[in-house]
């Protein structure tokens, strides 16, 4: 179990008391002796010392003693919660150091809740622990943070399939439109993030969930934090182990987007009489397509097949010339069978995982150390992400009240793409042209070579104006991104005074990056067939310190226990980048690709952050009396630099109480109360996120692209200026106040419960003003505008038994509720996510963030709504309709009731917030064998999938359509009962608007993982130098149960942000099958 | 015990030390990578934030940024394809804001719409820039000329950029140099047009500026007077706007000092190695190869290129079969108007045009020949070269089977983007010439090759002048003063015959399509111009008003201007025609494209559109603008 050095200054007080205590009990007539618990050596305060048969006995004092008359012979029974009881029979009058072993209660754990450690029992606030052992079971894909979801009631993540992705966490719900991440506390060191942690070097991860956790962070915390402790030597024999696993991860299957055939396409083109692109692509009739589409010098159509020119000596003339495109002349043969387009850029990928620990202690020092090397390979083709790393913590007791130490993580990362990770849920990636590429485009061209594509075919893009995803994977198959980190601190602390310790800590993380990306012409769409090629390079680093000192003063005075903290911090962030690029290289060899080649568009461009500081004072106080009434308080003051003088510096309070009312004497004759405790928590903290450092100024800039003016009137352009940014100098902190109230209880010896209800609001929400345009293109300044409310309730249980002495079971579960709500927001709402055709999502006043918002179809116009006049349809009277409009379309609901349908008509037609989402952990062990496996669930959340835009729609834009365009639109031969509108290549707004169409049920049930363990007989195994031997097999994702008919369910932000989310826009799917074996060995 | 103390003290003592030192300067970090005003309150800086200005007039943001194109100074959207000049282009479904702009369903959500008010309020709020920082100037450096000057110069952009900026939207917000963040007054109304002010900024600027100018590029005091006839103009003050424009044919010149004057070849203006000259009177200088990525290289425009020649992309702003055929004149060589005024060449129609594919003569005379419909790999479609038309026709449009630039013969249906949707023509005055791409094009913020380019856009040429003035003259009852007006336009024309577009393509080499056979030694049409003949001077005013109307068409067309000279001309604002001209006008060309039928015309965007008289002559106010000023703007008319 771990200990933190910063409970060693209470620990030096007690055995302090404990050499007093122990001159004073020396009679011989007295039995007495010292209780421990088994986990952390620690005294065990309160335990009840009972002569067996009678109603005689005493409890621990604070040291753990205990001293009762008796004589030798007794029997003595011990027991505390948590523990299982012992029976002792007396040989002497010293009993020495009893231990008591733990059950399965974690009530004794001690866990890191900001800037100090504390019992679990004497938690007043709402922190969830996660079980790290359960958690490392989740795939991480590199990205270290997906091993928290459901793995803690309350926080809720969002995972991504591509290597190295990195997931959103949500702690209680999103409470912002911007930065809704929880603030990392690693090892103390603030700022990092948990993404590149190599899971085994973990120790523990705690959740501080409420304000009443979180308000010591001050303006951190707002959004919740997240505390990593890493690993330290423990005490016996040092230990080498060895923890490996190997898999592949296999994509999903079967036509996942239910694209039509090539056949199909053409008879949907029919069918939408879209002459201009049948006459081209199809000219063989409805379901027939030609053999080959060719385009060259003045040249370009369709030949061989049905109603198609004879081929004839077409094929002779496939020219390929890189360095002119304007002498290509590209042939493809389409492809009858149709392109499987998403297995084309999916296949089965390999990843391993190494890690090599070593570590070790003695009662003066301890070390643990570790090298780990991570290989993620993505399903999608050429994606990756490989991570070398490095982790040495070291803690050295220089004299008997100095200790110092640090922790230090250095990891190489490498992905083939700049910084930001893959084009992921972009309309424009090539996930996406999966669904938006033709199938009967091939993936090479005849040349078996050269990429087919839009391009090689009839003119005026009848073939659409989707990218070969190949294509487009392929350019980065020689782009890199690099990353060099140091993460970790140094720390001293020193007990003076007896009860005082003083601690100083260094710590930060320095991130250096470097990346380098060509392009080749393009061959891969219709508009950028024949650019030049390209090459951009760039490097940058982003750096932050925390500072951070602090004292505390900790003593026992009989049943009251004071620990009393103040501290000082200091943080600074900087980063600064450089990026360069340029055009025309004579060659795209990868050898021969850098900057000094390019010959045409030379830049390069700076990117500077402004550096921003804060600094803070806080304090902290605890107190316990007689372990049944716990009060603590905290109060943060911070100021930061990116306010203006006056309005830098907020306060930070909160105050938290529990009672533990198993321990008064009328709840102790109830049996199967182990421990009960209800709590009450209210703090307040604030949050700066979302708000650059330049805030508070006004501000001239200029660029080339932008300010600068040819003013000569030829030649180069001159330098100018203009105003960038609009000041404000009265923005301050955010602030987050919250109630949470709960109740943690411990039942039946197996059972543990935690439930938490909670209201947060966050005032003066930092928003980007929303000016007017009569105040120019300054970038106006964020400022204190909006309120949002966030309500909950978590719930977690934990059962954990045993059958039998070979077989032990445990079950969690956690369950997340929250209901957010906007209480005020400027002008009302804020729409968000554009797309082609509208804003998909509206933060509104009374709605939560996030909400769908658009027409509601109620069906389709039947034909008798309208009269043919002409080449138009006019509704007959009594039919509400808008321009447009004709028998097929979607019908809207006039929801404003004016007989006609507006823009006014839209309405909140989804909700991508989940009604709550749990996780389900299993464990059992039977003798050798040990068996996990980890559900995660959502219910009640919808998505909005974007992908139907340009598979359901004939006139959204020419490219592969669904199955249904084709069998169950409106019009169709045979079908009575449409799910489309009529497919036309009218694009009216009877078709593509944002509508509830668009959105549908996605609750999702993920099967997340499966392990199944064996361990070794250590007898065995010692044998051949072994201490432990374990091999397992684990089923990633082996199934995900779901109404939503998208790739995945889980959907994280697109590119409008993290308040935008449940929107499909082809997404990298984390549900993907991944099947496992795995090694762990101690030596 | 004494040595904890000590201990104690040491890092205590430490903690407060550093923070009574670095306190208040480490909340205080200086700012990186921008100026404050107090460094710009210099000479240099007062000059830095002016080019800041006018580099405003593009009004077009940057490459990195998107949403370029919706506010383009040469105004293809809101001048050209929503008037009978120009169809979209590309695919209906591609820039259905554009889409909107064209068939008059914009609203005000149409981010073009938004775009356009945006750029235009900021060019009026980088000149107040100027104006603002002048007075912070302590340093000595700036002289009292020098401050006239700059000031003048100021004034004249935001007379421009506000004139722009009504023009689009008619009832706007006056924003002056007081309307600051700071001062929290920024949520201007609407009540009316502004043109008294911009009158009063363009006079005042006229009253201050020299009439010559050692940068090109600056704005010279008949620039500011130009501007002045031109707001005077949609104002219809006609006697006063003559007079200015009197002034500048008399006296004006350019920053150079030269008289202002139509150069010999029409052309030249839309050719990049020949701008600012004598018929420049006020341009927005382009560049590209300026470490810009093409950001000051026509951004607004990057997307008016055919699909194929000259660049790849994208296929929009194309010539409307209204307009080419506006460029048919009688067998005499001046255009199709009855003696009434009234314009008789309304017979050309879907039925004529599906006549005139492949090769066939749709015999009645009424419409050119297209090859509307007919493949790029046909070797038998030969251009007609019968039909006489205005010289001009080959300069504005590219015609399959006739020269394009120096880019040979256009090769018909491969370089339009979707034929079939938006017809056969090419947009040409703002394409450069294939002998100047490499100094004269860039690529595009590295996504458009070659889709920047160094061309200027001419905000106000001279030609446009003289028949601003010959439509003063019109009203003010001079129809000979206007007829001699507008003949000076033609002359250019009928004048120069060896600056029309030579090479006739007189078949195919082998029947290969890619190798035409030209003769260089003939004009690549029938052209026929010439001057009127006392056919103004003594008509009726009707004649005479719609023969000035016609020349400015012609003259003018594919330059962004013909929407809001039908708007300016329309009786609703106070115009010469009736209430409702501009609707009359529109709807026809509407209705003419609708008659195509859908196999050989089939824009689905066109048809059902129609243009409503009292809402779509101006556009709709920004609605998420209408909700920031939390009522202070008002929409425009008959707009949702």
């Amino acid at each position: 179990m771990f200990k933190s050095l910063l409970l060693k200054g209470r620990t030096m007080c007690i055995l302090i008391l404990c050499l007093l205590s122990s001159l004073v009990v020396t009679a011989q007539t007295k039995i007495s002796g010292k209780v421990i618990g088994s986990d952390d050596k620690q005294p065990i305060i309160g335990a009840t010392v009972k002569i067996k048969g009678t109603n005689v006995g005493v409890v621990t004092d604070v040291n753990g003693n205990f001293t009762l008359s008796g004589k030798t012979g007794y029997v003595l029974i011990i027991s505390y919660i948590g523990y299982q009881a012992k029976t002792i029979t007396v040989a002497s009058s010293d009993l020495g150091t009893i231990t008591l072993d733990v059950t399965n209660s974690t009530l004794n754990e001690v866990v890191v809740t900001g800037y100090q450690s504390q019992r679990k029992k004497d938690i007043t606030s709402a922190i969830a622990v996660v079980d790290v052992t359960d958690a490392k079971r989740v795939p991480t894909g590199g990205a270290t943070d997906n091993i928290l979801q459901g793995q803690a009631a309350g926080v809720t993540v969002v995972t991504q399939g591509q290597p190295g992705g990195g997931a959103s966490v949500y702690i209680r719900g999103i409470n912002n439109l911007g930065d809704t991440q929880p603030l990392f506390v690693i090892d103390g060191v603030q700022g990092g993030s948990m993404s590149n942690l190599n899971p085994n070097d973990i120790e523990s991860i705690q959740v501080l969930k409420d304000p009443g956790s979180y308000a010591i962070y001050g303006v951190a915390g707002g959004n919740g934090v997240v505390v990593i402790t890493t690993k330290k030597g423990k005490a016996g024999a040092s230990t080498i182990s060895y923890d490996a696993y190997y898999g592949t991860q296999v994509p999903k299957g079967g036509n996942v987007f239910h694209i039509l055939s090539p056949q199909g396409m053409s008879q949907l083109s029919y069918l939408a009489g879209d002459q201009s692109v049948y006459s081209k692509i199809y000219p063989g009739g409805a379901g027939t397509v030609p053999d080959y589409g060719y385009q060259g010098p003045g040249a370009s159509g369709v030949a061989g097949g049905p109603g198609a020119n004879p081929v004839g000596d077409l094929l002779s003339k496939y020219n390929f010339d890189a360095s002119n495109t304007a002498n290509d002349f590209l042939i493809q043969k389409f492809n009858q069978s149709g392109t499987d387009w998403f297995h084309a850029l999916f296949k089965a990928a390999p990843e391993q995982y190494h890690t090599v620990t070593a570590s070790g202690a003695n009662d003066k020092n301890n070390y643990y150390m570790s090298l780990g090397y991570l290989d993620q390979q993505g399903t999608e083709v050429y994606t990756y992400y490989k991570r070398y790393e490095a982790r040495i913590n070291t803690n050295f007791n220089i004299a008997k009240n100095l200790r110092v130490g640090e922790t230090g993580y250095l990891f190489y990362g490498l992905s083939p793409f700049g910084q930001g990770g893959i084009s992921n849920q972009n309309e424009g990636d090539a996930i996406s042209n999966t669904y938006r590429i033709m199938p009967q485009i091939p993936v090479y061209d005849i040349s078996g070579t050269h990429f087919g594509g839009t391009y090689d075919g009839p003119g005026g893009e009848p073939l659409g104006n989707g990218a070969n995803p190949v294509a487009q994977a392929y350019q980065y198959q020689n782009a890199y991104s690099k990353n060099w980190n140091i993460q970790g601190n140094v720390f001293a602390e020193l007990d003076f005074l007896k009860h005082f310790t003083a601690h100083i800590s260094m710590g930060g993380n320095m991130n250096n990056y470097y990346y380098a990306q060509f392009h080749t012409p393009a061959y891969m769409d219709y508009e950028s067939h024949g650019g030049s090629n390209g090459s951009n390079e760039g490097a940058g680093y982003n750096s932050n310190y925390n500072w951070t000192n602090t004292v505390k003063y900790s003593q026992i005075f009989g049943k009251h226990n004071v620990t009393v903290l103040a501290g000082f911090e200091q943080k600074y962030y900087n980063g600064r980048q450089i990026n360069a690029s340029g055009d025309d290289l004579f060659s795209v060899d990868p050898a021969y690709v850098n900057l000094n080649n390019v010959t045409a568009n030379k830049q390069v461009t700076s990117q500077i952050n402004q550096p921003v500081g804060t600094q803070s004072f806080f304090g902290s106080l605890d107190y316990t009396y007689n372990d049944k009434y716990i009060l603590r308080a905290t109060v943060r003051r911070d100021g930061s630099s990116v306010f203006y003088p006056g309005h830098q510096w907020g306060t930070f309070p909160s105050l938290s109480a529990a009672w533990r009312i198993s321990q008064e004497d009328f709840m102790k004759s109830i049996s199967w109360i182990n421990d009960m405790k209800i709590r009450a928590s209210w703090g307040e903290a604030g949050f700066a996120g979302n708000t650059p450092g330049t805030n508070p100024y006004s501000l001239y800039g200029g660029s080339p692209g932008n300010g600068y003016y040819p003013i000569a009137g030829a030649g180069v352009t001159q330098q100018g200026f203009y105003l960038s940014n609009l000041g404000n100098t009265h923005t301050t902190w955010e602030n987050d106040k919250g109630l949470d109230i709960g109740l943690d209880a411990s039942l039946f010896n197996h059972f543990e419960l935690t439930v938490d209800w909670y209201r947060k609001t966050i005032g003066g929400l930092l928003f980007r003003a929303s000016v007017p345009g009569t105040l120019g293109g300054a970038t106006p300044p964020v400022i204190n505008l909006g309120n949002v409310s966030n309500n909950g309730v978590d719930v977690a249980i934990d059962y954990r038994n045993n059958i039998g002495n070979d077989i032990k079971y445990h079950v969690g579960v956690n369950v997340t509720a929250y209901k957010n709500k906007i209480l005020t927001m400027p002008n009302n709402y804020q729409d968000d996510a554009g797309n082609r055709v509208n804003a998909i999502v509206r933060h509104q006043v009374g709605h939560s963030i996030g909400e769908f918002f658009g027409y509601q179809t109620t069906g389709f116009y039947p034909a008798s709504d309208f009269t043919k006049v002409g080449n138009s349809y006019v509704p007959n009277a009594g039919v509400v309709a808008y321009a447009g409009a004709q028998p097929g379309s979607f019908m809207y609901a006039d929801v404003n009731g004016d007989k006609q349908i507006t823009d006014a008509d839209r309405t909140f037609i989804g909700n991508p917030n989940p009604d709550f989402t749990y996780g389900i952990n299993l464990g059992a062990s039977y003798k050798a064998f040990d068996f996990s496996a980890i559900f995660y669930g959502s219910y009640g959340n919808q998505d909005y999938n974007y992908t139907l835009y340009w598979t359901d729609f004939y006139g959204s834009f020419n490219g592969a359509k669904s199955v249904d365009a084709l069998t169950k639109s409106f019009g169709a031969p045979g079908v009575t009962n449409p799910l489309l509108p009529i497919q036309s290549d009218l694009n009216t707004m009877g078709t593509t608007q944002t509508s509830s169409f668009y959105v549908s049920n996605a609750s999702f049930l993920k099967i997340r993982n499966v392990q199944l363990g064996y361990t070794f007989d250590p007898k065995i195994i010692k044998t051949i130098g072994m201490s432990k031997l374990r091999i397992y097999l684990q089923a990633t994702n082996p199934v995900t149960i779901t109404k939503y008919k998208g790739l995945d369910p889980e959907l994280p932000p697109g590119t409008a942000g993290a308040q935008s989310f449940g929107i499909d826009e082809g997404n990298y799917p984390s549900n993907q099958r991944q099947w496992i074996v795995g090694l762990n060995l101690t030596f | 015990m004494k040595k904890s103390i000590f201990k104690f003290i040491i890092p205590l003592s430490l903690v407060f030390l550093t923070l009574s030192y670095s306190c208040k300067k480490f909340l205080n970090q200086p700012i990186s990578n921008a100026l404050s005003p107090s460094v710009l309150a210099t000479k240099a800086g007062v000059d830095g934030l002016l080019i800041g200005a006018y580099a405003m007039l593009p009004m077009s943001g940057n490459p990195t940024t998107g949403d370029t194109w919706g506010g383009s100074v040469s105004n293809w959207h809101f001048g050209g394809i929503a008037s009978d000049d120009a169809n979209k282009g590309s695919n209906p479904t591609d820039q259905p804001d554009a889409a909107a702009v064209m068939n008059h369903s914009v609203d005000g959500s149409n981010d073009y719409v938004r775009t356009k008010w945006l750029s235009c309020l900021d060019g009026v709020q980088r000149a107040n820039d100027v104006l603002r920082e002048l007075p912070l100037v302590k340093d000595g450096s700036v002289s009292a000329e020098y401050a006239d000057e700059v000031t003048a110069e100021a004034k004249f952009l935001r007379g421009v950029f506000n004139l722009e900026l009504s023009k689009v939207f008619r009832n706007v917000p006056y924003v002056d140099e007081t309307v600051t963040y700071s001062a929290g007054n920024y949520n201007v109304g609407n009540p009316g047009p502004i043109w008294d002010k911009v009158e009063a900024d363009l006079t005042a600027a006229f009253g201050k500026l020299p009439a010559t100018q050692p940068q090109l590029g600056r704005a010279n005091k008949y620039a500011a007077e130009a501007f002045l006839a031109k707001a005077l103009m949609f104002d219809h003050k006609y006697t006063d706007a003559l007079a200015a424009l009197t002034d500048i044919m008399t006296n004006g010149v350019t920053d150079q000092g030269v008289h202002f004057a139509l150069n010999a070849n029409f052309n030249n203006n839309f050719d990049a190695a020949m701008k600012n000259g004598p018929e420049a009177v006020f341009a927005v200088q382009m560049a590209v190869h300026d470490g810009s990525s093409g950001a000051n290289g026509n951004p607004g425009d990057v997307l008016n290129f055919p699909a194929a020649g000259p660049t790849g992309c994208c296929g929009f702003y194309q010539p409307s079969f209204t307009l080419v055929n506006a460029f048919r004149v009688t067998a005499g060589g001046l255009p199709f108007i009855n003696a009434d005024g009234t314009l008789p060449l309304n017979d050309y129609n879907g039925a004529a045009i599906v006549a005139a594919v492949n090769g066939a003569d749709p015999g009645n005379n009424s419409t050119l020949k297209s090859d509307q419909g007919v493949d790029a790999t046909d070797n038998k479609y030969m251009p007609d070269v019968t039909t006489p038309v205005d010289p001009r026709l080959d300069w504005t449009a590219g015609r399959r089977g006739i020269p394009f630039l120096d880019y040979g013969i256009m090769p018909g249906a491969s370089w339009a983007r979707a034929q079939g949707d938006a017809g056969p023509y090419i947009n040409m005055k703002n394409v450069y010439r294939q002998s100047e791409a490499a100094t004269q094009s860039e690529s595009y913020g590295g996504w458009a090759p070659g889709q920047a380019s160094a061309m200027n856009y001419n905000m106000i040429r001279y030609s446009d002048i003289l028949l601003m003035a010959a439509e003063c003259q019109v009203e003010g009852g001079n129809q000979a003063a206007a007829e001699a007006l507008v003949n000076q336009v033609r002359s250019r024309m009928v004048d120069h015959p060896e600056n029309w577009v030579k090479g006739r393509l007189t078949g195919y080499t082998g029947g290969d399509p890619t190798k035409p056979i030209v003769d260089n030694t003939q004009n690549a049409a029938n052209y026929v111009i010439a001057r009127y003949t006392g056919q103004i001077a003594g008509g009726t005013k009707e004649f005479a008003r719609q023969a000035v109307f016609y020349e400015r068409r012609l003259e003018l067309a594919m330059e962004g201007q013909r929407f809001f000279d039908l708007q300016r001309w329309d009786g609703i604002f106070g115009g010469p025609e009736p209430t409702g001209y501009m609707a009359t006008v529109l709807n026809k060309a509407i209705a003419t494209n609708v008659s195509y039928p859908p196999a050989y015309f089939g824009d689905a965007v066109m048809k059902n559109s129609t243009f409503t008289a009292g809402r779509n002559e101006i556009y709709p106010i920004p609605t998420a603008q209408i909700n920031n000023e939390h009522g202070a703007l008002k929409q425009n008319p008959n707009y949702p």
